[in-house]
């Protein structure tokens, strides 16, 4: 680890002031750290100053009626505790429960899941000097791309990591940030940014601004589920998953929302598998001609077709334990 | 000539026994499920291993490491990275001029007072190199034009193995089945990394390593230093995992032993997880493809192979071939091919679960063709039983433990998306031991002493040293202290090829029963009965005629005075044997929507000789099985096919098996206690990969002839015969 300054900023408004300042990669917030140490460890982050936001809010709320809010600060291991929450954002709950290892869920928290880096193998190591870290090729193109990106087409080829960003979007939420022009939300949808638009990071965030929170719209009448395919069932990434939130009059689905994880260097939202559902009774032929629906336009690389099977069956399990 | 199948097929089925100090027909401790002594000092972290010796002044040695695969080294410039903040020490590690042949070869190294001042001051080196080309794959190596990297060509064709008449043995055949199987590289992944502390008095070396030699590391660090044994000493109180891989000081032990000298103080020097994926050695590939024939009686014909495989940079990569059954008629052709990767070297049964997996997969497409069941098929093709080859008697036992009988016939009709499925596969080892010595002090206070320079690679071995001398001399295990792991003790082999135990117990035996006869001799007057009527036992020493005349043991030694008993001995022939054989069986599910497989019960049945304790055997064989389960399923030593740079160089890529990923695992033992000690580290973890290859073929209906067995291939397998027209 390269040698750091470190600021330990006592609330919110400190971090926000030493923030400030900050230049892409030369200053970082530290919660958790569950990714950060382990990104400056591999000499692939290698910022001058951390600052401490263990201190950002970290408090959940879920109101009988209104918006519920949860601070950046909150751990993983809260959202999986939380009975309202589970029982309001059933697909939230379990994200957060199949993250990592209960070290991690102890540690980690909202907005370091929602900001953390990907996992891809390239640009992970000190080893490749990627696109990402301003190399000249993604190495996956015609390297070892089994668990890289079937959606994007490019030119860097990551999944995105986060697994509380899937339902997050499912559920209609939002990204509280504040800044030096104090406090806006973003719309999760619009939150996670393509590599065309931002190959240096993952997110719209500026490198002075701080994620404070997630908003969570009132479901009302939903159902919903994720559903995650994993090769190890202790401590490994999904190789796809995904978040269903239906909204229902009776049996039928009035409208839907549909977002894949582990395939596109954002999380994946699919219309085509929002308009097979809507205005339908949900039943398995339905659920087949959404998963289908949501990857007939999926472009696999060189060694990741099988993850069109695995996605597919990943929404198809989604949307059927919803009505279950 | 090919080899013989099974070479210890001719093992007497009663060796004869050791005429002084046979193993007791009636033990009291030997036999016992007995808890290893040193568990809770493990369990609460106060068990100091090579990671955990500090010592005054220690500097911390960091290696910097070659990132190409292949490239010559023009200069190495230390000079920023000496005159870094606490750095003591920097030195090259290869000559400029010299190439480094694959991604983390040595090329220099440095000593400072942090290990973060280590790591900082090794990105301060400067090394020019010219990359040269290089080969990351068997593809590469073997395709038309490629570059000439080693210097005996990439690839080293071997001789023929042949007997029988091939040609009639295909005429004989009903059936014949053409098919090419391929295992992939995998590394130890011991969970303690390699490294050593070192530090210098003067011309004597003391070193703290992580090794299963101490002996043999002693050897090393004075070849590659220059100087004496006798100036060396080496301490492995502790390790955590070897499995083949550390058997002597490495170079990053001799680059500790150097930094320590040239800075004067202690250096400690651990590798990392990555250091460790790279250099620090790996079980190598294997590929085969097989013609094989069997007549329409289920009777093997006929087995012609050619196969490969890879240990990396310069070293082979041979396995067994066919593997325990018999092929009356047959030829193979092994070649090893050369890359730009890390150097094999041996790793828990080497060779043989490449072996297994490749004959014992084509053993149930073989009997698939006869329509046969596959474990009828394989007891009729089978070698004659014999102590060493019991698995005629083996195959029913495990067969009933499992539930062999509700096995369904290739493919799970069942419907829904997870289809379960049984496989089977059997292995044999060699094993056996000798050139132990020990040695047994009897102290005037009762007190008894016994030292051993082997060392416990984590199995037990203190443990068994305790059990062995106590049960010998009728004493309680607490009045036995067993000092091992340390040069300075008499000699003993390394911890490799199940022979530990088979090597350390009779010299135990033999060594504690000296002492105990030496103790007979001083106590026998005083008794007022013969020595030789005299024997040990529930903490007595008494004439084995008149329980009356006797002592109780603090008596007797009481007696001793000021001359303890103090005797050393050795491995003698007659209570140790060679030759294991076992069987193992593996129920998986898999779910063909996602492809993901999961293994969900094994059951093994495992001879090992006489069992010492019934418990460390146990444990030997579980961590073998879900060291199997990784083998077939997770690990893979990945290289990027263009850059030859492993990808994978971590724990969370490099898959391994976690709490949820074991099954459940029954260990049935099968005591010899006839044939003497045996070893048992590696059988148990041959056979592992090969039935659950087999279970997720008669799951799924689709044969994955390629480990590991990942989503991607059970996958692309289904859509293969969906393509074809084929149905479950």
């Amino acid at each position: 680890v390269k040698a750091f300054a470190y600021v330990n900023a006592a609330s919110q408004k400190d971090a926000l002031a030493a923030m400030g300042t900050a230049t892409r990669g030369k200053m970082l917030p530290i919660a958790g750290g569950m990714d950060l140490l382990g990104l400056m460890k591999d000499y692939v982050v290698q910022p001058d100053v951390l600052v401490n936001v263990k201190h950002l809010p970290s408090t959940i709320t879920v109101p009988a009626q209104g918006l519920t809010v949860i601070g950046a600060a909150a751990k993983l291991v809260e959202l999986v505790e939380h009975t309202a929450l589970g029982k309001a954002y059933p697909a939230l709950a379990a994200a957060a429960e199949s993250v990592g290892t209960p070290q991690i869920r102890n540690a980690g928290t909202v907005g370091g899941n929602l900001m953390q880096r990907p996992r891809c193998w390239y640009f992970r190591s000190e080893d490749f000097n990627c696109l990402k870290k301003g190399g000249a090729r993604c190495f996956a193109v015609d390297g070892e791309n089994q668990f890289h990106a079937i959606f994007g087409d490019g030119p860097c080829h990551i999944v995105h990591p986060s697994t509380l960003a899937v339902p997050l979007i499912a559920y209609g939420g939002r990204v509280k940030v504040a800044g030096p022009q104090g406090e806006r939300e973003i719309e999760a949808d619009k939150f996670f940014a393509m590599p065309d638009r931002n190959m240096f990071g993952e997110t719209v965030l500026e490198p002075n601004e701080l994620v404070t929170g997630i908003v969570l719209p009132v479901a009302r009448n939903t159902r919903s589920a994720m559903y995650e395919v994993k090769f190890k069932q202790s401590h490994d990434w999904p190789i796809a998953m995904a978040a269903v939130a239906l909204r229902m009059t009776g049996d039928t689905c009035e409208s839907a929302r549909v977002v894949l994880g582990a395939v596109a260097p954002i999380p994946w939202r699919s219309p085509a598998a929002e308009a097979k559902l809507k205005g339908k009774k949900i039943d398995q032929a339905v659920a087949w001609e959404a998963a289908e629906a949501a990857l007939a336009d999926a472009k696999p690389m060189s060694g990741n077709a099988y993850k069109v099977q695995v996605a597919k069956a990943a929404l198809r399990r989604a949307i059927m334990k919803a009505m279950a | 000539v090919a080899e013989p199948q099974v070479p210890e097929v001719r093992t007497p089925a009663a060796p004869k026994q050791h005429e002084k100090y046979p193993w007791p027909e009636h033990p009291t401790l030997v036999g016992t499920r007995m808890k290893r002594l040193d568990g809770p000092v493990k369990v609460t972290g106060a068990a100091k291993y090579a990671y955990d010796i500090n010592r005054p002044g220690l500097l911390h040695g960091r290696i910097l490491r070659s990132p190409h695969p292949h490239a010559r080294v023009v200069s190495i410039d230390l000079s920023a990275a000496q005159k870094a903040p606490g750095v003591k020490a920097a030195m090259n590690v290869i000559e400029p001029g010299k190439e480094v042949m694959y991604q983390g070869d040595e090329v220099a190294a440095v000593a400072a007072a942090t290990e973060e001042q280590a790591r900082d001051a090794l990105r301060l080196i400067k090394v020019q190199y010219e990359v040269l080309p290089n080969i990351a794959t068997i593809a590469q190596a073997m395709q038309d034009g490629a570059p000439k990297i080693f210097k005996d060509g990439n690839i080293i064709e071997g001789e023929a193995q042949e007997s029988g008449d091939l040609d009639a043995g295909f005429k004989a055949a009903a059936h014949i089945v053409e098919a090419s199987y391929e295992t992939q590289v995998l590394t130890h992944v011991c969970l303690e990394t390699h490294g050593s502390v070192c530090e210098w008095q003067g011309e004597n070396l003391t070193s703290w390593v992580s090794t299963q030699a101490v002996h043999g590391t002693r050897e090393g660090f004075a070849e590659a230093l220059g100087i004496p044994q006798a100036n060396v000493r080496v301490i492995t109180e502790y390790m955590g995992g070897g499995f083949g891989s550390k058997f002597g000081p490495d170079i990053q032990g001799i680059v500790c032993a150097k930094l320590a000298k040239q800075a004067g103080a202690a250096v400690k020097m651990m590798l990392d997880r990555k250091e460790e994926h790279l250099a620090a050695g790996n079980r190598p590939s294997s590929f085969s493809k097989i013609k094989a024939g069997v007549g329409a009686d289920g009777m093997l014909t006929a087995f012609d192979a050619v196969s490969w495989g890879t240990g990396g940079a310069g070293v082979g990569a041979g396995f067994p071939l066919p593997y325990i059954y018999r092929f009356p008629n047959r030829r193979r052709k092994h070649r090893d091919v050369y890359t730009n990767a890390g150097q094999a070297r041996a790793m828990r049964a080497p060779g043989h679960p490449q072996g297994c997996f490749h004959t014992e997969m084509l053993m149930d497409e073989l009997a698939d063709k006869v329509k046969m069941d596959p474990v009828e098929f394989r007891i009729k093709n089978l070698p004659p039983e014999a102590p060493n080859a019991m698995w005629r008697t083996y195959y029913p036992i495990a067969a009933e433990m499992f539930g062999w009988s509700r096995r369904h016939p290739t493919g799970d009709p069942s419907p829904g998306p997870i289809k379960r499925g049984m496989g089977c596969a059997a292995n044999q080892w060699g094993g056996g031991g000798r050139g132990t010595k020990a040695h047994c002090e009897i102290n005037a206070d009762g007190s008894v002493v016994v030292r051993c320079g082997t060392q416990d690679i984590g199995v037990g071995t203190r443990t068994h040293v305790t059990m062995v001398a106590a049960e010998t001399l009728g004493i309680p295990m607490e009045m036995v202290k067993a000092e091992i792991g340390d040069s300075n003790y008499p000699f003993s082999g390394g911890s490799g090829g199940s022979t530990t135990s088979p090597s350390v117990a009779p010299a135990i035996r033999v060594t504690s029963g000296k002492a105990r006869d030496a103790l007979f001799a001083r106590v026998a007057p005083t008794i007022g009965v013969d020595a030789a009527s005299l024997v040990a036992a529930n903490g007595r020493i008494q004439s084995k005629d008149d329980a009356s005349k006797g002592l109780s043991w603090k008596d007797a030694c009481r007696l001793l005075g000021t001359e303890p008993v103090s005797v050393d001995g050795e491995w003698e022939a007659g209570l140790s044997a060679s030759g294991s054989s076992g069987v193992q069986f593996a129920e998986v599910e898999v779910d063909i929507e996602t492809g993901v497989t999961k293994v969900s019960r094994i059951v093994c049945v495992q001879d090992c000789g006489l069992i010492l304790d019934p418990l460390t055997a146990e444990s030997q064989c579980i961590g073998g099985m879900v060291a199997g389960v990784n083998y077939a399923l997770f690990e893979h030593r990945l290289l990027d096919r263009n850059t030859g740079i492993m990808v994978n160089p971590n724990m969370e890529f490099y898959l391994l098996a976690g709490p949820a990923d074991i099954p459940k695992i029954d260990v049935k033992l099968m005591n010899q206690p006839e044939r003497g000690v045996i070893g048992i580290g590696e059988p148990p973890t041959i056979s592992t990969a090969a039935a659950i290859a087999n279970a997720v073929r008669n799951a799924t209906g689709v044969t994955i002839r390629s480990l590991p067995i990942t989503p991607d291939k059970v996958l692309t397998a289904i859509a293969e015969r969906e393509k074809t027209g084929g149905t479950l």
